[in-house]
Order: C-alpha cells, then sequence, then structure tokens
C-alpha cells in the first residue's frame, strides 16, 4: 500500500511559538484518516504546510512523494480542499464561486460530467446556488466549499472540520459522498473535533496534542489501550470483589461499575453469571475516552486547581476551558508573528 | 416610550461620526470665507470670474448658481452646493444605518420582538436626522454670521444645506423600504444624490445669464434637483424663503411614505426583491485574474470617468483660462508653478493630468490592495489552494492593475479630446497625449510599490499604500505653492513623471520612474515565491 501523505518531525514556530513540535503523520492509500485534536493543537497548520499555503520552519513533508511547498500546482490537481471557515466572494453567487473553484482545477466550461455532478450536490445539499455570497449563513458558505470539492474528482480529499455549521440531514449526506469517493479509491484526511463523526467514518485516527501527535492507529487498535466499562445493578460495592482483572470499583446511581483490559472482557463473563448480575451494561471504550486519555492531564490538573464539579460535568467544561486555552496560544502565535513581521518590516 | 429610548441608542452610536460630518461640513463653510478674501479679494476680481463663468458654464457643474459677485453671495455661489451634498451624504448613511442595515444584520429583529412599535426605529431614525440636520444648519448658520454675514441670509444658507439632508433622509428612508440589502439602499440613494446634483448644475449651465453676465437663471432641469431648490434660495442676494420650504416639504413627503411602506411588508422583506445571482459563472470566470477583473471591474469604471471628466475640464477650462488673460496673479502664480512656464494652457493641461494621473494611481492601488482584502478575508486561500501558483494568482492583480491605469489616463486623454473640440485646438489634445502618458508612467510606481509592500509587509499594505498616494498628492501638487525645493517637489512620482513643455516632450524623471516600477514589480513577484499566506489581517 501506497503512502499518500508522510511527515517526519514537522515543526513550525510562529515567533517562541511552536504550532507544530515533532509531528509525524502517516495517510496510506485508500484510507480515511481521522486527524482529532481540540483547536489550536495544530491541525489547521498542519494542513497549511500539507497544501503549500505555510512553509514548514524544520522537518520533512511530502505528498504523494512530492514536497508541497516547491510541488504545490502539481499536487493541487490531485486535491480537493475544504477549509475550515470557509469564506466567499461578497458579490459572486454561489454557483458562479463553485464553478470558478472547479474550473481552476481543470473543468471544461461545458463539461457535462461536471454539470450532473453539480446538479446532483446541489440537491443532495439542499443548496440554492443564486443567492449572493453575503447572504449565506455558515452552513451555507460550507456548502459552497463542499460542493467544489466533491463535484470535480481528486486523488486526496483534505478537509478541516468539514461539517461544523451543517445540521445533522447535511451531516449524513457528507458522510455519503466521503463513503463514495473512498470507494473510488481515493484517500481522505479529514480533521475534526467531533468525536463521533470520526467513528463513524474513519479508518484510521491519529491525536494530535500540542503540535505531536500522540496516538495513531485504527479504532480497533487505540481501543485495546483503554478499559471496558462494566456495570450491573446493585449498591453494595463488595458484589465485584473477587472479579478477575477489575479496577476501579464503584456504586453510582444504584449501579455497581467497574472497568477492565478491553481484551479480557469476555473471561469475566462467567464471574458475572455466578453473581447473576441483573442489568448487565459492558460499554466499550469510545474515542471520547481515547481523547480524554490524553488530555486528561490538563484536566486533573484543573480539578487539583480547587474545582469542586466532578465526573462528566467537570469533563464537558473542563474540556471546553482546555480549547480555550489552545485557541488563546494560537492567536497568541498569530500576534507574535504579527508582531515580529511588522518588526522586520521597519 | 420606545422611540425615546431608540433615539438615545441612536445618538450614542453616532455622536462621533456626526460630529465629524458636521463639523466637517461647518469648515467648509468656514473655509469658503478665507478662501473668497484671499483669492477674488476685490469686486473686480468676482466680477471676472462671474463673466468666465458665464463664458465657460461647465463650471457650474462644480460650483453653484451665480447672484451677483458681492461678497456674501459669491462665497454661496463657491460653497453652497457642496455644503449641502455633505448634509445629504451624512443624512443618506444615517438612515441606513439605522434602517436596512439593522435589519440586514438581523438586529431589527431584536428590537421587533419587543413591545416596540412596528414604526418605532424608523420614527426613531427620523427623529436623529432632523436633529442631526438642525444641528449642521445652526453651524453654518453660525458660521456665517460669525463672519459678518448679514443674519437673515445666514439662516437661510444654513437651511438650506440641511433642508437638502431633510431631502435625503427621505430618500434614503424609502430606498431602505424599497431594497433587501443596506448596500442596495445605499447605493440606490447615492445614485439619485448624483444625478440630482449634475441635474442642478446642468440645468444653471443650460440657464439664462442677466446682461451683465453676473446672475445666472436656471434653466427647468435645475428645478428637478434638491440641490437647485438651495441655490435658488439665493443667500445673500434674494433670500427667498420658498424653495427651501420646498426641500423640507419634499423631506416630509418622503418620510410618510417610508412610514406607509413599512407596516406594508415583513421584518427582513423589501419591495424590490433581491436580483438573484448567475446560475453558472460567465466563461471569463475561468482563471485567477478572470476573479481579479470581475472583483475590480465596478470600481475601475468609476475611476474612468473620473479620469474621462477631469480630462474633459483640463481642455474645455484651458480655453476659459485664455479668455481671462493673466488677469488673476493668484490662478496664474499657480499655474506657471505647476508647468514650469509654460503657456497658461498648457500649464491647465498638465494640472489637471497631474490629478489625472492620481485617479490612475488610486485604481492601481485599490486593484492590487484588493490582493490583499482577499487574503485577509480568506477568499485568497481557496484560490492558491487550487492548482494556481502565487506568482500567477498576484500577476493577476498587477495586469488588471496596469490596464486600470492605461484606461483611467486614456479616458482622460479621451476626455481631453472632447472638450477641445469647440476650440478646436490640436495642440491642446497633443499635450493632453504626452501628459497622459507620463501620468500612467507615475502611476505606475504606485502600482509596483503596492505590490512590493504587499509581498513584504502584507498588513501594511492598505494603509502604506493610501499613505503614499497621498503624500505624493500633496507633494506634487502643493509643493511648489508652499515653497518646498524643487528636489523635493519632484520625489513625487506625478510631478518628475514625463510631461509636456512648450509643445515638447520632457522625460525629467521618467526613465527611473519606469526602471523603479519594474524593479519593484519583477522584485514582488520574485519574492511572492517565497512568501506563505499571511492570514489574519
Amino acid at each position: 500500500m501506497s503512502t499518500v501523505i508522510r511527515t517526519s518531525g514537522l515543526t513550525k514556530h510562529y515567533g517562541r511559538v511552536h504550532a507544530l513540535d515533532g509531528l509525524d503523520l502517516t495517510v496510506d492509500q485508500g484510507q480515511i484518516h481521522g486527524f482529532l485534536g481540540p483547536n489550536g493543537a495544530g491541525k489547521s497548520t498542519t494542513i497549511r504546510i500539507l497544501l503549500g499555503l505555510a512553509r514548514a520552519t524544520g522537518g520533512e513533508a511530502t505528498v504523494f512523494g512530492r514536497d508541497p511547498w516547491n510541488d504545490s500546482v502539481a499536487l493541487h490537481r490531485r486535491i480537493a480542499y475544504v477549509p475550515g471557515d470557509v469564506s466567499v466572494w461578497p458579490n459572486l453567487s454561489g454557483g458562479e464561486a463553485i464553478d470558478f473553484l472547479s474550473r481552476l482545477r481543470g473543468t471544461g466550461k461545458h463539461d457535462r460530467a461536471y454539470r450532473a455532478e453539480r446538479e446532483r450536490l446541489m440537491a443532495a445539499f439542499q443548496f440554492d446556488p443564486r443567492k449572493k455570497g453575503r447572504a449565506y449563513s455558515k452552513g451555507n458558505r460550507q456548502k459552497v466549499a463542499l460542493i467544489a470539492a466533491f463535484a470535480v474528482p481528486a486523488d486526496l480529499y483534505i478537509l478541516d472540520e468539514p461539517t461544523s455549521g451543517l445540521d445533522p440531514l447535511m451531516e449524513v449526506m457528507f458522510r455519503r459522498e466521503i463513503a463514495r469517493v473512498r470507494d473510488a479509491g481515493a484517500s481522505v484526511l479529514l480533521s475534526s473535533h467531533i468525536l463521533s463523526e470520526a467513528e463513524l467514518l474513519c479508518d484510521r485516527v491519529s491525536i494530535i496534542r500540542a503540535g505531536r501527535i500522540v496516538e495513531s492507529g485504527t479504532l480497533a487498535e487505540l481501543r485495546h489501550l483503554t478499559r471496558t466499562e462494566i456495570s450491573f445493578e446493585g449498591t453494595d460495592a463488595s458484589a465485584a470483589a473477587g472479579i478477575a482483572g477489575a479496577h476501579d470499583v464503584a456504586v453510582e446511581e444504584g449501579r455497581v461499575k467497574f472497568t477492565v483490559d478491553s481484551d479480557v472482557v469476555a473471561s469475566t463473563l462467567p464471574d458475572l453469571a455466578a453473581r447473576n448480575a441483573a442489568g448487565l451494561r459492558i460499554a466499550p471504550p469510545s474515542l471520547e475516552e481515547l481523547f480524554l486519555r490524553h488530555y486528561g492531564n490538563e484536566l486533573r490538573g484543573n480539578e487539583l486547581r480547587g474545582n469542586e464539579l466532578r465526573g462528566n460535568e467537570l469533563r464537558g467544561d473542563e474540556l471546553r476551558g482546555d480549547e480555550l486555552a489552545a485557541d488563546e496560544a494560537a492567536q497568541e502565535a498569530q500576534r507574535a508573528s504579527a508582531h515580529e513581521k511588522t518588526a522586520a518590516s521597519q | 416610550m420606545t422611540v425615546p429610548a431608540l433615539l438615545r441608542q441612536r445618538m450614542r452610536r453616532d455622536w462621533l461620526q456626526l460630529t465629524l460630518w458636521i463639523l466637517g461640513t461647518a469648515a467648509l463653510a468656514a473655509s469658503a470665507v478665507s478662501g473668497v478674501e484671499q483669492s477674488y479679494g476685490t469686486l473686480q476680481d468676482r466680477q471676472e470670474v462671474l463673466v468666465a463663468v458665464a463664458a465657460n458654464p461647465v463650471i457650474m457643474l462644480f460650483r453653484g448658481l451665480p447672484s451677483g459677485a458681492e461678497r456674501e453671495a459669491f462665497t454661496l455661489f463657491l460653497i453652497l452646493p457642496f455644503l449641502a451634498m455633505m448634509a445629504a451624504f451624512m443624512s443618506s448613511f444615517l438612515a441606513v444605518r439605522h434602517t436596512r442595515a439593522e435589519e440586514e444584520l438581523g438586529r431589527a429583529e431584536l428590537v421587533s420582538a419587543t413591545p416596540a412599535a412596528r414604526t418605532a426605529p424608523t420614527i426613531a431614525t427620523i427623529l436623529h436626522g432632523v436633529i442631526a440636520n438642525a444641528i449642521l444648519a445652526a453651524l453654518v448658520m453660525a458660521v456665517y454670521a460669525g463672519s459678518g454675514f448679514d443674519v437673515g441670509g445666514s439662516v437661510i444658507a444654513g437651511v438650506a444645506a440641511g433642508g437638502v439632508g431633510i431631502v435625503f433622509l427621505g430618500v434614503a428612508l424609502v430606498a431602505a423600504q424599497l431594497m433587501r440589502t443596506s448596500r442596495g439602499a445605499n447605493s440606490l440613494s447615492v445614485w439619485v444624490l448624483i444625478i440630482t446634483f449634475l441635474l442642478g448644475g446642468i440645468g444653471n449651465a443650460l440657464g439664462t445669464p442677466s446682461d451683465d453676465l453676473q446672475r445666472i437663471e436656471s434653466s427647468w432641469l435645475t428645478w428637478l434637483s434638491p440641490f437647485g431648490w438651495a441655490e435658488n434660495a439665493r443667500p445673500f442676494a434674494d433670500d427667498t424663503w420658498w424653495p427651501v420650504v420646498l426641500c423640507l416639504g419634499t423631506g416630509v413627503v418622503l418620510t410618510v411614505l417610508a412610514l406607509m411602506l413599512q407596516p406594508l411588508r415583513d421584518v427582513g422583506e423589501s419591495f424590490i426583491a433581491q436580483r438573484p445571482g448567475r446560475l453558472y459563472a460567465h466563461a471569463s470566470l475561468s482563471a485567477p485574474i478572470g476573479l481579479v477583473w470581475r472583483l475590480s471591474r465596478g470600481s475601475l469604471v468609476g475611476w474612468c470617468v473620473g479620469g474621462l471628466l477631469t480630462g474633459l475640464l483640463s481642455t474645455s477650462l484651458a480655453s476659459v483660462v485664455n479668455d481671462l488673460g493673466a488677469d488673476i496673479p493668484a490662478l496664474q502664480n499657480v499655474l506657471t508653478a505647476l508647468s514650469d512656464n509654460g503657456s497658461l494652457q498648457e500649464g491647465m493641461v498638465v494640472i489637471f493630468f497631474l490629478i489625472v494621473g492620481v485617479l490612475a494611481a488610486c485604481a492601481a492601488v485599490q486593484t492590487v490592495a484588493r490582493a490583499r482584502q482577499e487574503e485577509a478575508h480568506g477568499t485568497a486561500e481557496l484560490v492558491l489552494a487550487q492548482p494556481v501558483g502565487r506568482v500567477r494568482w498576484l500577476g493577476g492583480y498587477l495586469v488588471i492593475a496596469f490596464a486600470g491605469v492605461l484606461a483611467v489616463c486614456a479616458f482622460g486623454v479621451l476626455g481631453a479630446w472632447l472638450g477641445s473640440l469647440r476650440a478646436d485646438d490640436a495642440d491642446l489634445v497633443r499635450d493632453a497625449l504626452v501628459a497622459g502618458f507620463g501620468q500612467a508612467v507615475a502611476a505606475s510606481v504606485f502600482l509596483a510599490l503596492t505590490a512590493f509592500v504587499f509581498v513584504v509587509a502584507p498588513r501594511l499594505t492598505i494603509a502604506l499604500a493610501w499613505i503614499l498616494v497621498l503624500g505624493g498628492l500633496m507633494i506634487g501638487l502643493f509643493g511648489a505653492l508652499f515653497g518646498l525645493p524643487d528636489a523635493v517637489v519632484d520625489l513625487s512620482p506625478f510631478t518628475s513623471a514625463p510631461t509636456v513643455d512648450a509643445g515638447e516632450l520632457d522625460m525629467k524623471g521618467g526613465w527611473w520612474l519606469l526602471a523603479a516600477a519594474v524593479v519593484l514589480a519583477g522584485a514582488a513577484l520574485a519574492l511572492m515565491r517565497r512568501r506563505q499566506l499571511a492570514t489574519n489581517g
């Protein structure tokens, strides 16, 4: 299987801020590769380097075996890209913007196949092409980029949080299109912070944190790394005593809970049967838990700082806090680089 | 009870902007008083000017209605249409800002969801506009009364300016009812403004001069324009009240119309549906340069019209200057300083083509600066993620900008030819051709400078490029008058550009300018190869 994207030790510095700090990412041919991390972790920076819109400070990056900075034009003939926050031209209609972007990728002015594909996609995404750009909502601007990306065949699709602003119905359409291009043999790099989306779509995922990949593999491989949660009805924690491999036994809301390593789930079943466990629930680890494993340090750090919230509440709130912190870091980086450039130009 | 609250909110939001508009108008009124004292100090000076105006009515497109050579009336002849224009612009933008723009952004919905009456925001806007125009009128009046002008005439002058403002408050309120977007409403009212302004001027130009050529009776066309009504009040000459009342009455009728239209439609809807965009892109929209053309063509047409009018004035006024001879020393000083002691007519062409050059530079800077706007807005990223090289992308902007420079200068020469038809003076057209060529070279320097700044310091592009044009304009146009040494004046590309000298081509610094333009543009394109996208302006 050939490699489509490969980066090794990729770094990108904005002033003193290290947006990427030795990123190693590999995407193979035909893969739908989830690129996961909160805002500001370095996803968009990586994508910009892969598209030759930004230059790496250090390390190596290749796309289809070529250098994305020097061979960007040749590479872009094979790549379709959907930015995270799509801007459109205020005085061009959506139809015009889509035609323009498709023609830049080599579609002829009277290409029948393209016209048919365009009509199909506009119907699927319920898109009105006659409105002017300034009248489009965020979701509709996103659709302009999605339709333009899917209307012309490509070998690699680079999608930066493509479903932000889409309603659930449109997300289903989006997943169908991804399945269609995958069946046609294309590769997809899908950046996201919506974990359920990645779980539904991706063959492999890479989790990025502070400019480094901290985990990469198939979902099955990654699941091995975390424990499965088992619970049954009961009010006495001693009910779980003696079950082989049980960790973290606790009682919550009338249920006895414990976790086991994911590869020994089957061996706990006889023990559970012996206890005649009622209302048995076995929850395989979700991507969210994988994710929290890597972002958990920060959560625990925040917890120690006198936060009295507990459990899931804390997770939700603190994760958002974490994203904000990451956002601030990114903005800081931009300010720093702006400052530096201003200084340089003076 | 909601109207006072909405009114307070409007005043709080606008106070700085309106203060600037109103003080600017008052300063303009005051500048006319001192300008007349300095340039046309004697009655004879002023009489000569009015004779020249009667002889060459084109001037009346840019001035008011002559009502005699007395100091007060003459001052208002020079400035009244512009005072009215300031009030008109202020009022139209004010009206659209608080009505259609609010609806478009969805903020009006918040207000409509409260117990506020449906017409409350419009009524608050009307009161807001009336108060602003009343203050403007009072300040204009105070400026003139304070300059020792007759108080009755000062009142008429102030109310005439404010009255035109009230008319356009009404025009814009109706436009806001008709159009779906604030851009649409603003452009409809600005078009009405421009057309009525020109109608007033053309009507005066076609009017009948009195026997001593000191006074002109407007033709009927002028009476179609609020600017014409204000001028026909003839402050300090006749002090006629009823044309001013006509302004106020029209304003009332239009605002009542807007209030009547309001309840007939839903919030956010409009009477004229927005024109749907094209379903498919035109064939020209197939390459990056096609997009640049699409985004720039509207403003380029505007700059070309400016070039045409300036060119037209350069030769049609040249004949007036000839008639005047050397009677007005101030005018003569300006022209000889600028034309390096050539003939007055030639000097006139040179000075007006300097303005054509400034217009061409503006067209170029605006077009190239659009690259920066596209980059900051995020649309450049969409284009550059397609198989489009960075150099080719920037090159599109440079090509369109250069075509714009050539077009503006060519329209200037065309205007000069049209203006010289009556005088049948082929020499003037040749002068215009040479001056137009020279200014195209000067404007290209600004084009290349903007491109260079864009590549090396993207975030400074827009501010720095416009400051350079403004600096070049100030040094070039007024440097000689301020007594700056030639070496400094010639720093401005507009003055060191090739020009015409006693009928001959004088290259001056032309070769240097050409070299600078080529080197800067080449450097910009070469460095673009190495440049990353710099978003987040």
